[in-house]
């Protein structure tokens, strides 16, 4: 018998005896690995869920620009405080006008000395 | 019959051999079983909707990837345990895969083996380097072509060549010590 011959009888019986092997499990392990089986088949997508669902880079893509969206408008309400000075429009005329702005900051006391005069 | 019928079938049929070749890696049921999973998950969560003719080579593929990071882990786990303990000054170097320490125990088979010559073999397989193991058990157990096993081993088809010819030549010289 030629080295050939005497490899390819050795792989044969290798390959015969590994088979042998495999088949020949204990029973914990088959059962070990029929879980693992049926653990990974649920992660089976139904026919047809796949060609419903984006690539996996729309999906990334999609995600950070809500990220920042979402950023963005945080930081928009932030800067959007509640006592705005030109929220109402009168706030908005007084902002707005060419007068003179001493006018405006002594408008409490016109109010009170026309109270004043007014009472009289 | 359903894809979900086809992927059970599939892996029903690799199953335990990609378990045999996980343990013949690791020498140890557990992590065995740990890579076969990581592989099935992986495998159903990415390649289902491949071609079926294609799923053998892209399951052991990723279960070769498995085996290769664990190896990886070991040899890491190994060096800083044998660092710490001062166990080891010496410097390793080349393929640091290759040159893992075995560490699995030549017994941890008795359970299942049923004959001296089965015993033997699977010795011999675990005393090969891992890749001269993968591409024995591919080219000969999965009857894959030198292409086929290439593309599972991640190089090129003269290196999966020399892998199995090294292994072939190893274990004839193995066997026949084992034998005398």
């Amino acid at each position: 018998m030629n080295t050939n011959e005497q490899e390819k009888r050795l792989l044969e019986k290798a390959k015969s005896l590994l088979s042998e092997a495999a088949e020949n499990l204990d029973s914990q392990t088959k059962k070990r690995l029929e879980r693992i089986r049926l653990d990974a088949l649920t992660t089976v997508e139904r026919p047809g869920a796949k060609f419903f669902l984006p690539p996996r880079w729309i999906t990334a893509s999609a995600f950070v620009t809500a990220a920042i969206a979402g950023v963005a408008i945080f930081f928009w309400l932030r800067a959007s405080p509640g006592n705005f000075p030109g929220k109402q429009a009168e706030d908005f005329e007084i902002i707005t006008s060419a007068e003179n702005i001493e006018f405006y900051e002594n408008l409490e006391f016109y109010r009170w000395l026309a109270t004043k005069e007014n009472g009289s | 019959m359903n894809i979900r019928d086809k992927v059970n079938q599939f892996l029903t049929h690799v199953e335990r051999r990609a378990f045999k070749m996980a343990k013949y890696a690791t020498g140890n049921v557990d992590e065995a079983l740990d890579l076969v999973q990581d592989a099935m998950f992986g495998f159903v969560r990415h390649y289902t909707n491949r071609p079926e003719d294609e799923w053998n080579v892209l399951f052991y593929s990723i279960l070769r990837s498995r085996i290769t990071d664990w190896y990886r882990r070991a040899f890491v786990r190994k060096r800083v345990l044998s660092w710490v303990t001062r166990a080891n000054d010496s410097e390793d170097e080349g393929d640091p895969i290759q040159d893992v320490p075995d560490t699995r125990t030549l017994n941890a088979f008795e359970d299942i083996l049923r004959h001296e010559e089965l015993l033997a073999l699977e010795k011999a397989i675990q005393m090969l380097p891992l890749r001269q193991q993968q591409a024995f058990l591919l080219r000969v157990w999965e009857e894959m072509d030198v292409k086929q096993t290439a593309f599972v081993m991640g190089c090129s088809e003269g290196s999966v060549k020399t892998h199995y010819s090294r292994a072939v030549h190893t274990l004839r010289g193995l066997l026949e010590d084992i034998r005398s």
